[in-house]
């Protein structure tokens, strides 16, 4: 804004208001719904340091300070929930990530586009399908009396595996099924990026008597750096904020995967749903949003300084 | 709230360069190596594409086969004692299913529409150069995906003050539109070359005529990729139902009826027969996987016709403007 | 109500073309009969019976109270979630609300604001009838809140025992070695669960879905002199408890005695024995069906459902299956009568017709027409009166197909209640033997002061919301370890704080009393 004086600024800011005033109309939906359904329920977040009681209403309620964060704390369930949300997005992150690039750099070297179309076809398609059916193919091929891994297993002979007793086969389930449903989607903007690398570094590395192997590792994959990096950034960003229907339709309430699969969402959800509980779940997350914005704001401070190019914002 | 924020933020990076249609030809001469790639490439994608359509087939296999036999060795990828048994069920008393259908398509094509809509009109309008509250009304929208007010807080607003508990309008609104489709639509504007603004301001047309009239018919591939993120997001709701609706609504929501069926044996029975049919007489394996292909059924039929759209789509998305 | 309104509208303008029914409710005649809903808790049936009675029964209610009434299910799919998520929505469309202070969380909604406090002159207006049976019965004190107002309407009039227990097959028993086919102590489960598993391949020995903590109160507390303080809920766990050597001392089973342990112990046996589905937890199938056609040799719940509705099933479903119950403390005499609040009526705070959702709970209650019509259906198609004058069903009737699903245990009242064919020939002798040995429920009047411990209760809840399943289905390899493990994160979320502050609150009560 400038700085010549208040009333100068204020004419300004009028002519502005006036000169772009359609423009401006066409945003007033997307910021109604926002300041709606986004920013209108953000005071309501008070609620965290409240005893709650719908009579007395969010802000009528008795004050009660950290205390709905000091159990959280005691419990160790903030440690849990804050380890397991960051460990499953550090592994979506970084092997999807790399698969993608793989997927993508494999999609490249193959010429035939009918089969590149058909395999791309069947890689999307998982894509497609809600939380809801996500589940219900786990428990198809996972469940105890007919999963399809176990009934294979019962007809070579072996003693069916009890994978829903198991917590510590969760983790690797849940980033299987999540690379199974995310990977052929993202590989499209890492062969986008390949498509986009210029061909003449192609011929001059085969040139100069490159393999196939060193193309890729010279060419291709330096060129990509820029979009993993970015891609990379952009999903550090929601670091703290977890699938929840993954892992609801998942796991859902049962109690002996939750040491691996509890994750900040599934634990708020279950706190509203099923204990009625107003006043943590609110503090989980208000603690959530805060400490994820922090984490990006740190994140991109550091962005920032290393390589202005790639920060966010 | 919108479990694909990440994924959907994929595209929107921007990528060297601009390059589209296939890779020009190489050098013609094969050596070793691109032979061991190109095997390498080949075995890999055919077994990562059978990875990812195999569990399609468990549970398309799996809703003709018949009940006994599946209980007794499980599921497998083909159909066990080939069965018509479950869909016969479903076509039986279809008034359940086919309610929450309607109710999926009538929130599917109208909330694309009109999300659709705004969200064009607010990328376009973000993307204009000289609009001088741009970076303004981007953070104001960007911000909502930094912070939230948590589900409680948000449920009892939208639930009590603004009284949407047992509405569709609850599930409806809230799918209107996300930060990132938003940011994204942004992305896509800067294809439009800002000659063809100019050019309308020369003919003297005001900005939503610009917008409504040069612009967005240059947008197809683009309103083709949002509506399809946006149409997914209302065909695969079930979590604002599940929250605004539960049991309010007669019909519920596709994949929140779905959600009952498979989680609840009762749901599976009214689903199916009212409540004239003991539930131990009822396939419910087989029910429940037939459930499932009628709900995803309409995205297979239309999924070749708008895979092209959408490859393409993203592509210009992911590419710097 | 105004700015909801002002919302909707603005709501309806902005997506064109739905229709929403809420906003076509408001406009109706003045003289028009006055819609009231009751939220009930079940399966809403869609046999069309509920329908035809409902027709019937708003002629009556028409005519009498210018009311109809129409009903709205709480399905048990979720129940807790969906129950509790619906009155905090504040929904103006539900004036009557069932609840419960032991299973129901009456009083934590009673505090929260849900109900609306029901002033003596205004039941006395209203409810003439329920008013001056339960004042009679001087029941009223069971449902005020520490503000001294009244906020439900207690089913104080019907005789019924919810104590729970297992049924089981005394066919199946006797061959597994029971002498007269009974079991009478609770861990000799045991045997009868590994004979099922053996003999009958297509059955499993107690099949049971979902969480469920069953396997480990049935074994405590036919084992401690223990009982929960109900009324005193963290999630579904009544984690607080008196014992009957100490009644006045609040303790838990949870963190004392050696009990859970051994309960935990045995539930892993069974788990060994495969008594359960190995994905119980995940499952989600109606177990008493599976009970009425052999493939399951137990079902849990409790006295009520066994005399009214597992006898006769059984009886025609599984004939000669001998049908028996063992309820929890039968070994030890510790279970306690139903209190009197086990069912109650609420009117919901947002009623807009508060006076005459009394009116038609009124005449629910009281009026026999309307009582027969609303509970057992029409005369002659849902149910008949026999010559010896019991409450029959007519040929060919099946309850799991043709119930008329009014599930109404809000004010059900003896006066009207006919002794029925369906019921356990036997009723009048088993309730003659748990009223022998069952206990009054001494703490009816007790009020906890939740403000002080409801962080503690909501981080306990979560705690046992996480062992407990387990535990009930012998997951953890040492049982023991995980009931520590479990001890010392309740202690972590201030067990003991907790504790302290309920002593102190059943210390006062027992001065007021002079106990």
């Amino acid at each position: 804004m400038s700085r010549n004086g208040t009333s100068q600024a204020r004419k300004s800011l009028l002519r502005q208001l006036a000169d772009s005033k359609v423009l401006l109309l066409m945003c007033v939906p997307a910021i109604v719904f926002f300041v709606i359904f986004n920013y209108a329920p953000l005071p309501g977040a008070w609620i965290a340091f409240t005893n709650f009681n719908y009579r007395d209403g969010i802000f009528g309620s008795p004050f009660v300070g950290l205390r709905n964060f000091e159990f959280l704390i005691k419990s160790g369930q903030l440690w849990l929930l804050t380890r397991n949300t960051i460990l499953y997005n550090l592994a979506f992150i970084i092997l999807g990530n790399i698969l993608q690039i793989a997927i993508a750099i494999m999609l490249n070297e193959i010429r035939s586009t009918f089969f590149k179309k058909i395999s791309q076809a069947a890689m999307f398609l998982p894509f497609f399908i809600s939380a809801v059916l996500v589940g219900v193919i786990a428990f198809n091929l996972l469940n105890y009396d007919t999963g399809a891994i176990n009934a294979l297993i019962r007809q070579t002979g072996g003693d069916p595996i009890k994978i829903y007793s198991t917590a510590g086969a969760w983790p690797l389930i849940i980033i299987m099924v999540h690379l199974w449903q995310s990977t052929g989607y993202g590989s499209i903007v890492y062969f986008a990026a390949i498509m986009g690398i210029d061909r003449s570094l192609y011929e001059a590395a085969t040139v100069d008597g490159a393999s196939a192997w060193q193309r890729i590792r010279y060419v291709t994959l330096p060129s990509l750096k820029p979009t993993f990096i970015i891609l990379v950034l952009f999903s550090l960003g929601g670091i703290m904020h977890g699938n929840f229907g993954l892992f609801w339709n998942l796991v859902g309430n049962n109690a002996s995967l939750f040491q691996t699969t509890d994750i900040i969402e599934t634990s708020v959800y279950r706190m509203v749903l099923s204990q009625n509980n107003f006043t943590t779940s609110t503090a989980v997350g208000l603690y959530q949003s805060l400490f994820g914005f922090a984490l990006v704001m740190t994140a991109n401070w550091i962005v920032r300084r290393i390589n202005k190019d790639y920060a966010l914002f | 709230m919108t479990d694909r924020t990440a994924s959907e933020s994929n595209i929107i990076v921007e990528v060297e360069g601009v390059g589209m249609g296939p890779a020009k030809p190489r050098a013609i001469r094969l050596d070793r190596s691109d032979v061991v790639v190109q095997a390498i490439s080949y075995v890999t994608i055919t077994l990562f594409a059978l990875f990812c359509l195999l569990p399609f087939v468990l549970i398309l296999s799996a809703s003709f086969s018949s009940e006994a036999t599946i209980m007794k060795t499980g599921f497998g990828l083909l159909p066990k004692d080939f069965s018509l048994a479950a869909y016969e069920w479903i076509f039986k008393a279809p008034r359940q299913i086919i309610g929450s259908y309607i109710v999926t398509i009538t929130m599917t094509v109208f909330g694309t529409a009109i999300g659709l809509f705004i969200i064009a009109m607010t990328g376009y309008a973000l993307n204009r150069k000289d609009f001088p509250f741009r970076n303004h009304v981007s953070f104001f929208i960007y911000f909502t995906t930094l912070f939230s007010a948590g589900l409680a807080p948000t449920f009892l607003w939208i639930a009590r003050d603004l009284g949407l508990r047992g509405s569709y309008f609850a599930v409806f609104l809230q799918l209107l539109m996300t930060p990132w489709l938003i940011i994204l639509m942004k992305n896509f504007m800067r294809t439009v070359p800002y000659e063809i603004i100019e050019s309308g301001k020369v003919d003297g047309a005001g900005d939503f005529r610009i917008f409504a009239q040069l612009c967005l018919p240059m947008m197809k591939p683009a309103l083709a990729t949002i509506g399809l993120f946006l149409a997914l997001s209302y065909w695969n709701e079930w979590y604002l139902s599940s929250l605004y609706l539960g049991s309010t609504v007669e019909f519920k929501p596709l994949q929140y009826h779905l959600y009952n069926i498979i989680n609840t044996a009762n749901a599976l029975r009214n689903s199916v027969a009212g409540s004239n049919v003991s539930i131990t007489n009822l396939p419910s394996n087989t029910l429940k996987m037939a459930s499932a292909i009628v709900a995803i059924g309409p995205i297979l039929l239309l999924y070749p016709f708008i895979q092209k759209y959408f490859v393409s789509g993203i592509t210009i998305g992911a590419v710097k403007g | 109500m105004h700015r909801r309104n002002i919302v909707r509208a603005g709501a309806a303008l902005l997506a064109l073309g739905m229709s929403m029914p809420a906003l076509t409710a408001g406009a109706l005649a003045q003289d028009a009969p006055v819609e009231i809903t009751m939220l009930t808790m079940g399966n809403k049936p869609t046999n069309g019976r509920l329908e035809a009675m409902l027709e019937k029964l708003n002629e009556l209610l028409v005519a009498k109270a210018n009311a109809k009434l129409d009903l709205f299910y709480i399905e048990w799919a979720d129940w807790q979630t969906q129950y509790n998520v619906q009155l905090l929505s504040g929904d103006d469309n539900v004036d009557l609300i069932g609840t419960a202070t032991d299973w129901l969380y009456a009083w934590e909604n009673a505090e929260k604001g849900a109900f609306l406090p029901l002033p003596p002159e205004m039941l006395q207006a209203n409810a003439p009838k329920t008013w001056a049976q339960v004042e009679a019965d001087g029941h009223w004190d069971l449902t005020k809140l520490a503000d001294g107002k009244i906020y439900f309407m207690p089913e104080d009039n019907y005789t019924q025992y919810t104590n729970h227990g297992f049924f089981y097959r005394g066919d199946w028993a006797r061959e597994a070695g029971f002498e007269n086919g009974e079991i009478t102590r609770f861990e000799d489960f045991t045997k009868y669960f590994e004979w099922v598993k053996a003999n009958k391949p297509d059955a499993y020995p107690w099949d049971v879905a979902g969480a469920n903590e069953a396997a480990l109160t049935g074994y405590i507390q036919g084992h401690t002199d223990m009982h929960p303080i109900w009324g005193l809920s963290a999630g579904n766990y009544f984690p607080f408890h008196t014992s009957a050597a100490a009644p006045y001392t609040v303790t838990s089973w949870y963190m004392e005695g050696d009990a859970l342990v051994e309960a935990a112990k045995l539930a892993k046996q069974w788990n060994e024995i495969g008594v359960w589905r190995e994905d119980a937890l995940n499952f989600d199938g109606e177990t008493r069906e599976e009970l009425y056609a052999a493939l399951s040799g137990t079902d849990q719940h409790h006295t009520q459902t066994f005399i009214n509705d597992i006898v006769n099933n059984m009886n025609t479903k599984q004939p000669g299956s001998d049908p028996k119950f063992f309820y929890w403390g039968k070994e030890n005499g510790n279970f306690f009568k139903d209190i009197f609040t086990h069912g109650a009526m609420a009117v919901s705070a947002y009623s807009k017709n508060p006076e005459k959702a009394l009116q038609v709970y009124d005449l629910i209650r009281n009026d026999k027409e309307i009582y027969m019509l609303f509970n057992f259906g029409i005369e002659g198609t849902d149910y008949v009166i026999t010559a010896d004058g019991k409450l029959g069903r007519p040929e060919g009737w099946d309850q799991s197909t043709m119930d008329l699903g009014t599930d109404y245990w809000w004010g059900r009242t003896d006066e009207f209640e006919l002794p029925r064919t369906t019921q356990a020939p036997n009723r009048a002798e088993i309730i003659a033997e748990l009223d022998a040995t069952a206990k009054e429920y001494p703490y009816s009047t007790l009020l906890i002061n939740k403000q002080a411990i409801d962080p503690t209760l909501a981080a306990m809840s979560g705690v046992l919301s996480e062992y407990i399943p387990q535990l009930q289905y012998g997951k953890f390899d040492d049982p023991a370890a995980a009931v520590a493990e479990m001890r010392q994160k309740l202690k972590d979320v201030g067990y003991e704080d907790a504790r302290a502050s309920i002593q102190a609150d059943m210390d006062a009560w027992k001065a007021a009393r002079g106990l």
